[in-house]
């Protein structure tokens, strides 16, 4: 379909009100990525929908939920036990490097690679970009010393392979003894292709050939990019250090390693 | 939301406080079982937390933002156990006229609500209900009614703008 602001527009309505086929939500979200216009329309939108919600008259909520959820919450922020300001920073952690990545990385990573010729150098720069972005995350919100020492952050690049569509990456793990442990992995550059390869799919393995899913990457941005973050409840990520990037055809398209942490050389 | 993203309790008490029952409401009028509406609910909670730090309050009011993300969460649910958008609910009655007299605490939210939803006819209030409730897209609605899809998607476009004229002086979260 061709996404321009009229045909989107046409959409808004029925993306607004929740009705949307999933194949054009997702162009349409695309869309909305990059076109301020329409996405405040959406929001405008959007709002106007919610309002049926609200109209509804209200019943009563059953007794309990209220604890199931604050304990849900708990649960997947950070173990029982575990130091309310601990927790706090490694949320701030993630939360500062998505709003990085989202913010500034893809954008900059667009004009950068127009000026690389070649793929594999484009490849490595935007692994590279990717590394330093973390890094610099990581460093403006946990001081050295602090809660989580940055021993437990690992960082890699992600290569394209030769069947995939370019593009490169970067992945973040924290494996930690006190904190759940948790995978981010930033995509960038996929070839213009990628779209028609959705969804994708994110996989840790261990020198064992275990294998761990870490997320599905269902939408791209303009550029080729994505972001995505998943926390292991139960499982530690301890040798977990090989990351693959899947196609819907189940093609590695981008693999890298573990291969150091904040604080290496 | 900076409460909210890092698992702070108070933090997600005080959105419980204000948003769980409207939350519960639709999840129960969508999945039509208390016990649904209970795990979207919680599901929505959840994936509040796990979006705060994405969420921007330039491009939308908190209140709007965890209705959609109840909303979109209880539609994908339909589709996938049923494997089709089905019409689960009927229909007008769903939007009330006015307040009850039992209730005692309205939501300041649902008081807008039903002023901003008084600019419609009772034709664009069906024509939405059967759309947001009922989970009809435009070509279902334009198949049953047997008019065209342009003149559809025309009405539900206009009907939603007019509740966005309604809530534009409306003081909401």
């Amino acid at each position: 379909m061709a996404v321009t602001c009229l045909g989107v527009r046409e959409l808004l309505p029925e993306l607004a009100i929740g009705v949307l086929a999933p194949a054009e939500r997702d162009e349409v979200e695309r869309h909305l990525r990059w076109c301020a216009g329409c996405r405040k329309e959406a929001s405008e939108l959007g709002q106007a929908a919610a309002t049926f919600a609200f109209a509804l008259a209200p019943v009563p909520v059953p007794n309990g939920l209220g604890e199931k959820i604050v304990e849900r919450v708990r649960h997947v922020a950070g173990r029982p036990g575990t130091p309310r300001r601990a927790r706090t920073t490694a949320a701030s952690i993630v939360a500062a490097m998505v709003a990085v990545a989202s913010l500034g990385w893809a954008a900059a990573m667009a004009g950068r690679a127009e000026r690389f010729e070649d793929r594999a150098n484009r490849a490595e720069q935007q692994g590279a970009e990717a590394l330093e972005t973390f890094v610099r995350a990581i460093q403006n919100v946990v001081p050295p010393g602090q809660d989580l020492p940055e021993e437990q952050f690992h960082l890699g690049p992600l290569a394209p392979t030769a069947e995939g569509q370019g593009g490169g990456g970067a992945v973040l793990q924290l494996v930690s003894p006190n904190f759940l442990d948790f995978s981010m992995v930033i995509v960038n550059g996929l070839g213009p292709q990628a779209a028609n390869n959705l969804p994708y799919r994110v996989q840790l393995l261990n020198a064992a050939g275990q294998v761990l899913r870490a997320g599905r990457i269902t939408e791209l941005d303009a550029d080729g990019g994505a972001e995505v973050f998943h926390q292991f409840a139960n499982k530690d990520l301890s040798g977990y250090s090989t990351v693959q990037v899947l196609d819907a055809d189940g093609v590695v398209v981008l693999t890298g390693g573990i291969e150091r942490n904040p604080s290496g050389p | 939301m900076e409460g909210l993203l890092a698992g702070n309790e108070d933090a997600v008490r005080q959105l419980y406080a204000r948003y769980a029952r409207p939350i519960f409401t639709l999840g129960l009028r969508l999945l039509g079982s208390a016990e649904a509406a209970e795990e979207l609910t919680q599901d929505v909670f959840l994936a509040a937390w796990r979006k705060a730090a994405r969420f921007d309050p330039a491009r939308g009011r908190l209140s709007t933002w965890l209705m959609t993300i109840a909303h979109n969460l209880a539609v994908d649910r339909l589709r996938r156990d049923t494997g089709v958008t089905k019409p689960h609910l009927v229909l007008v009655d769903e939007v009330p006229e006015t307040l009850s007299a039992d209730e005692d605490e309205p939501l300041m939210e649902r008081d807008a609500a039903i002023r901003a939803l008084e600019s419609l006819s009772d034709a664009e209030k069906r024509l939405l209900a059967r759309a947001y409730f009922g989970g009809l897209t435009a070509r279902e609605i334009a198949q049953d009614d047997g008019i065209p899809l342009g003149t559809v998607k025309t009405r539900l476009r206009t009907a939603l703008i007019k509740v966005r004229r309604a809530n534009e002086d409306k003081e909401w979260p």
